[in-house]
């Protein structure tokens, strides 16, 4: 059995995968990096703070999302949305990871 | 600190490590953002706002330096693909630098280790990290080079016959065998050719083998060297370089290796003390590369075998 360690990396190399996808799922509507974060925890997908607002800037810069700020009652918050390109990509993501979940799907259920 | 200080250092930290026209902005966002997320921990642990658990929510947010790297597209300086070669080169240089500075030392100081060992530490080895950083910059140009033409990276097969396409060089290998064995002869037809038998007297002293090794390893050298002729003509009429010629190429080259540097030890090679030193350099130097040829051949060499040693059995 692999050590503590060892399992943690390989988890974390699994979850590293699907956190773009869970990400820009959620962003189909704006929303901020909080609420964000909030949304993808309610659902099962619980993303470290650390790792998610770095990334919500990072998939601007590709031209995934776009940003701007916002000053309703509380302090100024910056929401993301997908833009034109962003979903497209969402979309080729979305069927590569049904193709890969039928797959995995099959292959963790053969006897 | 308060929880205000302590949160504000943090993003002051982070924002610090990013570009400036990045800096301002994501300072804001990542101030208010932690603000929450910290009232949101706070209000789950039915707690009041206080500097340690500020603290900890800092603590797992990362280093100011991870932070900052994760809002930054990664740049890779060496490629991770890269990283074994760039130690083995670097490794090797230095190990190459090193012995070589202290072959050198001793020969500088014959007659005291320790200044020997002194001059080779302060000329040597201090000044060596120049070598890790030529190659640092050798392999950051490569990765930015295959980073702006992805294609150049893309793996062709080298040919199953080494010989085809190079049967030109081979033949220009001939004729320059051919003549060296000329000059390895009578190294002053160098002289005649040159100035037309009007050189000086010294220079034609300068260019006479000495009598011991005329009379030893001259002769041994020169039909070593050409023998070499019928492996090269060998290896450019057969379709490919068979196993035979291969056995016979390394063979001749490591006892031929080995006559040259035999020669050197055995003494002097020319009649004058300036061009002994150059030749016996010259003829350490070619032994030295066709050593390493020979290693280099059989280190980059597979051959497809099942390891006899690994994990327990599958049943």
């Amino acid at each position: 059995m692999a050590d503590a360690d060892a399992l943690a990396k390989l988890e974390l190399e699994l979850r590293r995968g699907v956190v773009v996808l869970a990400t820009l799922s959620q962003l189909r509507v704006p929303r901020y990096g909080y609420g964000l974060r909030q949304a993808l925890a309610d659902k099962g997908m619980p993303i470290e703070e650390g790792t998610l607002y770095p990334l919500l800037r990072r998939l601007e810069g590709q031209g995934l999302l776009r940003s701007e700020w916002k000053i309703e009652d509380g302090p100024p918050r910056r929401y993301y949305a997908l833009t034109a390109d962003g979903r497209k990509v969402l979309k080729r993501l979305i069927d590569s990871w049904q193709g890969m979940n039928d797959a995995m799907t099959r292959l963790l259920h053969e006897e | 600190m308060t929880t205000n200080e302590l949160i504000d250092a943090y993003v002051t930290d982070v924002a610090l490590r990013l570009p400036r026209r990045q800096r301002n902005d994501v300072a804001c966002e990542l101030r208010a953002l932690l603000h929450e997320e910290l009232a949101a921990r706070v209000e789950a642990q039915g707690q009041e706002v206080d500097a340690a658990t500020a603290m900890a929510l800092l603590q797992s947010f990362g280093h100011p330096d991870e932070v900052a790297a994760r809002y930054l597209p990664t740049w890779t300086v060496i490629e991770p693909t890269q990283g074994r070669s760039f130690l083995r080169w670097m490794i090797g240089g230095l190990l190459v630098i090193w012995i070589a500075g202290l072959v050198d030392a001793f020969e500088q100081f014959p007659g005291s280790s320790m200044i020997a060992i002194t001059h080779w530490w302060g000329h040597v080895v201090l000044p060596s990290p120049w070598w890790p950083g030529v190659l640092v910059i050798g392999y950051a140009l490569s990765a930015w080079s295959r980073r702006r033409r992805p294609s150049s990276t893309r793996w062709s097969p080298r040919s199953a016959d080494p010989t085809s396409g190079q049967r030109v060089a081979l033949a220009f290998g001939i004729l320059g065998i051919i003549a060296g064995l000329s000059i390895l002869a009578e190294p002053r037809v160098v002289l005649d050719v040159v100035w037309g038998g009007r050189a000086a007297p010294a220079a034609y002293e300068a260019l006479t083998y000495t009598e011991r090794f005329r009379a030893t390893f001259a002769p041994a050298i020169f039909i070593l060297l050409a023998l070499y002729i019928p492996l090269l003509v060998a290896t450019i009429t057969s379709a490919r370089r068979t196993r035979t010629l291969r056995a016979l190429d390394i063979a001749h080259g490591l006892v031929t290796s080995i006559v040259i540097l035999w020669a050197v030890i055995d003494g002097p090679v020319m009649m004058t003390p300036e061009s002994d030193a150059v030749a016996r350099a010259g003829m350490v130097l070619g032994a030295a590369v066709g050593i390493v040829a020979l290693v280099l051949e059989r280190w980059r060499r597979v051959t497809p075998a099942p390891a006899t040693h690994g994990a327990g059995g599958l049943s």
